[in-house]
């Protein structure tokens, strides 16, 4: 009897280990895929050639995501030095011209949804940056704008995540992730220091 | 074999078994819930259903853009199939219905750089029979829901593009 109530509490602490750890590969452990700078984005996210793993991450961390033909999705939860982004810090977004017929970045809070703030600025997109003459743009990701600049607010998200969409994605995009040129993101301080 | 051998090998395999059942069960899953939130638990079904703007309020479903006006048809393909429409919006402003199964994989996209006088489909089932001359999409599940996604990053674009999405049908032919 008692090796059978052994058996039987070996068999359910291994299922209890196995969910947790699926939960944890879902939530946690998706972070691959073509990108740099911290950014990951996946080839196959929304398709129905996704496997078990992929399908079940984008489930639960971006249900309802659109395929590589209608919009690319990258995401970073680090600044370009590797470091957690967080609330009390301001970081720079810079990049240049992204072949998307639109493209925005959106902060989202660690249980990703969009951050519990009233400052309507939850994101910023293509028509907000002022591109130089080559094409190049900043923009400020913050719990305060500050200028003119394209901001996006990240008052009450706590650690976060930085989204890039890029709807409409040129065919090269679609066929290399790789190549397509990401923004870079650069702690600038923390802790209201500037 | 030793008993504790016995019991450790039992443990790997049920840890192994957790581990493929959960990935394999998540998404229909998550999927099932969220059908239900957008179609009010099952009151707005074969219709579409219009977002109000997205804020940090919304949580019908995760990572919503806040630049986006989102409207959606959850549907049920027992009964037959549907035929579903999207006007465009002004200025040809983006727009895209998107077909989502009960395992979340997008299985259809369309926009209005591709039909610019606006998206135009018939959703059904394999072997459901199906009008002559429509575009046809052939879902493998009876469940799951259509996206309408406008570009609307503004109050007034967003009033717009509402405006024009009212249109929209998503119904049994």
């Amino acid at each position: 009897m008692a090796k059978r109530l052994k058996l039987a509490l070996a068999i359910v602490a291994g299922l209890a280990v196995g969910a947790g750890s699926a939960a944890w590969s879902m939530k946690r452990g998706g972070l691959s895929g073509a990108g740099a700078g911290g950014w990951y984005g996946n080839s196959v996210t929304g398709s129905v050639d996704a496997d078990p793993w992929t399908r079940a991450r984008v489930a639960l961390t971006g249900l309802l995501a659109l395929n590589k033909s209608q919009a690319i999705y990258f995401t970073t939860n680090v600044d370009a030095a590797g470091a957690r982004l967080r609330e009390d810090c301001r970081y720079q977004v810079a990049g240049a011209a992204l072949p998307a017929q639109w493209w925005s970045v959106t902060v989202y809070a660690d249980d990703d949804y969009l951050p519990l703030n009233d400052d309507d600025a939850l994101s910023f997109d293509a028509t907000e940056v002022k591109p130089d003459a080559a094409g190049k743009w900043t923009a400020l990701v913050a719990p305060k704008p500050a200028g003119e600049g394209a901001w996006a607010s990240s008052r009450k998200a706590g650690e976060y995540s930085l989204t890039l969409r890029l709807y409409q994605p040129a065919r090269s995009a679609q066929d290399d992730f790789a190549a397509i040129p990401l923004p870079t993101v650069t702690r600038l301080d923390c802790g209201g220091a500037a | 074999m030793n008993a504790g051998l016995k019991y450790a090998l039992a443990f790997a395999l049920a840890a192994g078994v957790g581990h493929v059942a959960t990935i394999l069960a998540a998404p229909r899953a998550i999927m099932d819930v969220a059908l239900g939130k957008l179609s009010n638990d099952g009151a707005a079904i074969n219709r579409f259903v219009f977002g109000n703007r997205v804020t940090q309020q919304s949580r019908n479903v995760v990572r919503p853009s806040p630049d986006l006006a989102y409207a959606s048809c959850v549907y049920d393909l027992s009964r037959g199939p549907l035929l579903v429409t999207a006007a465009p919006s002004p200025d040809n402003g983006y727009v895209s219905l998107s077909v989502f199964d009960a395992r979340t994989d997008n299985i259809a996209v369309f926009d209005t750089g591709q039909f610019p006088q606006g998206i135009r489909f018939v959703l059904a089932r394999e072997g459901q029979a199906v009008p002559a001359g429509e575009p046809v999409v052939r879902a493998n599940y009876d469940t799951g829901v259509i996206l309408d996604r406008r570009l609307a990053p503004t109050a007034e674009l967003f009033a717009a593009a509402d405006k024009a999405r009212r249109a929209d049908s998503c119904a049994p032919l």
